[in-house]
């Protein structure tokens, strides 16, 4: 039952001779991944079950016998089956390495074979489960088309070997983009597969590096320490990681805090119902609840923080931008530098007060599948840095970009006008007359101050928008109480849209908007001759340097 | 990127002129053409036909004999019937006006679009971009001779480049003009 590239690791003891080949024997995994496989069916069916707890809910109502043994013997039975399924899993899946391809077979009632050729593999991330890191085990992802659906997992290998068949992966992926260009340079593909795309990969480095001496290669740009990553938690909404994590034991804790309260004496229905305190007390003791809550929420999203980002770091080996972090799983997310479309540096309210930005490098989004944000391969994110270490950060893959020091050109202010006319005055008007008519101060108030607020926040977004461009950038200015940089290279657009509406031709402005592979970006309002040029440029870019967007 | 300009540089003389912005090719002199005429008709017609559709199946439910309906839908029967008519009426008026506004033009380097009656659209795609195209027949388009090219980019879904209503023939030219243009047959 050994497995043999942990036994084939072991006898040749040190690090860099690890063979990734591992002949046309089919290997089995290591037997930890029987944990993988139950943990995976558990969660399999659990979310399956979730569909189903309504039926037994009334199912256990009717019968009401939570408490027999019947029950006791239905969960057992359960448990064992799934775990049972593990071991049936694990024994059903084989894989190998041979002759450049990685080949695995799997499923138990549905059989798959995957073979992959090295050099197909896009991605190749290296994720680490918690239960896998005390014996130093891994779990290898290979990415092909840059969709989730087709996905390859070497579920459990040393993580040594994971490191090691990452290393050749990019590297025959190297090789093979070299040797395609330079035997090749006309070749000749349908440009209608995904695989065209995958090919057109172009080499930034000509010499190619041996695998081995790549990790000597790597480094580190950037790392978060604990305090960068409170104070991310701080400044944004983690909350989400947790609160997600946790939905399914809310009606507990619901349920346990309303009959701590009720122990205490306290009812909620009581306070609010009878005219026992004064107004002013209620009042403070919203207020103090709703701290409260607040103080819980920033904890819960330091905790969400500390759970993506604990051990962040940022690096670089050769063309490649590599992220790893995370507490209890590690995850490892990889993005070649020519790849990246676009640098967004975001700064909320709070991260202005705190002089912190957080940087993102998006990559080509595969529209229609929205990933999580954070673990997603399309976006590199790197949490609460410094301004200083923003602009150094963002020149490391755009050289001489600079975000702060552009005179941006200000959209105009019929922006603002246009809005409030288009579509915001008239359902306050409404709402102002309604009030008027029917003599209710209350409604009259609320809409007006709901209609001052809406063009107040039109203002602060006027005021932030604006566009720029060096002759190798360009560089948008956007938000409303914080700020967006965005910047990317012109010849990476893949559409220019110009767009007028009949009022804004007469006041000769117009609206751009750049279509990149990672989403559009819009600036409207500005003048008509500065967006007609602007395009006009940003095509004779694309059109006249024909350089590759990826 | 570097390696293409390599690879080509043998080829090819390299040259980096400065260029004035006003000699760049200008979008506002692209020379727009009308798509065919008879794509308004199909929606027209498409229009009609569903509004005649949903008018009679409202008529025969109304007037229909095997069952009583109730007080209040015979009394909404004619507003229903009106609702029905007028909102087909609009989108007719909006067909019939913005259709005539959609001009595309074919340059060297790119395809571009106009259209849109209140807020006028001008998207321009680089065939250097394009990763496939397709032409699209619906049944009423076969019926006219007509067809939609779409041209898919690395932008997604949400930004195919389409200029509907064209005659086939021209379709095909376009669509064969941009399979032969170098940028895409070299991959």
């Amino acid at each position: 039952m050994m497995d043999e590239p942990a036994a084939a690791l072991e006898n040749a003891t040190p690090q860099r001779i690890v063979k990734v080949e591992t002949g046309d024997e089919w290997q089995r995994l290591s037997l930890i991944a029987i944990v993988y496989f139950t943990v995976r069916n558990i969660m399999g069916m659990a979310q399956g079950l979730i569909y189903l707890i309504p039926a037994m809910a009334v199912t256990f109502n009717i019968l009401d016998n939570l408490q027999s043994p019947k029950t006791y013997a239905a969960i057992a039975g359960v448990l064992l089956l799934t775990s049972l399924s593990g071991v049936v899993s694990f024994f059903m899946y084989k894989f190998r390495v041979y002759n450049q391809h990685v080949e695995i077979h799997n499923g138990v009632f549905q059989r798959r074979y995957t073979n992959l050729p090295l050099w197909r593999i896009q991605n190749v991330k290296i994720e680490l489960p918690f239960y896998y890191r005390p014996f130093g085990y891994a779990l290898v992802v290979l990415d092909t088309a840059g969709s989730g659906k087709e996905e390859a997992k070497i579920v459990a290998v040393p993580l040594s070997y994971a490191h090691a068949l990452k290393k050749r992966v990019l590297f025959e992926k190297e090789n093979h983009n070299a040797n395609e260009q330079s035997t090749d340079p006309n070749c000749k593909v349908n440009t209608g597969s995904k695989d065209a795309l995958a090919s057109v990969d172009t080499v930034k480095h000509a010499e190619t590096t041996s695998p081995q001496d790549e990790d000597a290669n790597e480094e580190v740009l950037n790392r978060r320490s604990i305090g960068d990553i409170v104070i991310h938690g701080v400044t944004n909404n983690r909350v989400w990681i947790i609160l997600g994590a946790a939905a399914p034991f809310y009606d507990d804790v619901f349920g346990f805090i309303s009959e701590w309260l009720a122990e205490k004496g306290l009812q909620l229905n009581q306070i609010v119902g009878e005219q026992t305190i004064a107004w002013w007390q209620f009042g403070l003791y919203a207020f103090v609840v709703l701290m409260m809550i607040m103080a819980a929420m920033a904890l819960l999203s330091v905790g969400g923080a500390l759970f993506t980002f604990y051990g962040y770091t940022l690096s670089r080996s050769n063309d490649r931008y590599i992220r790893k972090s995370g507490l209890l799983n590690k995850l490892e997310v990889s993005m070649r530098a020519s790849r990246i479309q676009m640098i967004t540096a975001k700064q909320d309210w709070l991260d202005k007060l705190l002089k912190r930005v957080n940087l993102y490098f998006e990559q080509n989004s595969t529209a229609g599948q929205q990933i999580q944000e954070l673990m997603s391969p399309n976006k590199l994110i790197v949490p609460s840095v410094t301004e200083a270490e923003s602009v150094a950060l963002s020149r490391e893959v755009f050289p001489h970009c600079n975000f702060q020091q552009q005179t941006y050109k200000n959209i105009s202010k019929r922006f603002i006008l246009f809005w409030l006319a288009a579509a915001l005055v008239a359902p306050f008007l409404l709402a102002f007359v309604v009030g008027a008519l029917t003599a209710h101060l209350d409604i009259m108030l609320i809409s007006a101050t709901g209609f001052c607020f809406i063009s107040l926040v039109l203002v602060l977004r006027w005021w932030r928008w604006g566009i720029a461009f060096d002759s190798r950038y360009i560089y948008v200015r956007r938000g409303r109480i914080g700020v967006d940089y965005l910047c990317f290279e012109p010849y990476k657009v893949q559409q220019v849209m110009i767009k007028q509406s009949v009022f804004m031709k007469r006041k000769k402005l117009a609206t751009i908007k750049f279509v990149l592979a990672s989403g559009a970006v819009t600036v409207p309002f500005l003048p008509e001759e500065y967006v007609n040029t602007l395009a006009d440029s940003v095509l004779h870019e694309v059109e006249s340097t024909r350089k590759s967007w990826m | 990127m570097h390696n293409e300009m390599i690879s080509e540089g043998s080829a090819r003389v390299f040259s980096n002129k400065h260029i004035q912005t006003s000699e760049l090719p200008r979008l506002q002199e692209l020379a727009l053409t009308p798509i065919s005429r008879r794509y308004r008709i199909i929606n027209l017609s498409a229009i009609s036909a569903i509004a005649l559709v949903l008018l009679s199946i409202v008529t025969a439910l109304r007037f229909q004999p095997l069952f009583e309906l109730p007080e209040d839908l015979v009394f909404a029967y004619p507003y229903i019937c009106s609702v029905i008519f007028g909102l087909a009426f609009l989108w007719a008026t909006y067909h019939f006006f913005a259709d005539t506004k959609i001009t595309y033009a074919v340059r060297e380097q790119d395809v571009s679009k106009q259209s849109g009656l209140i807020f006028r659209k001008l998207s321009c795609q680089p065939i250097l971009r394009v990763q496939h195209v397709e032409l699209n027949r619906g049944p009423l388009e076969r019926w006219a001779g007509l067809a939609s090219l779409q041209v898919f980019s690395a932008g997604g879904e949400m930004y195919t480049f389409e200029i509907p209503g064209l005659e086939l023939e021209k379709a095909q030219k376009i669509r064969q003009f941009i399979l032969d243009h170098k940028d895409v047959s070299a991959r």
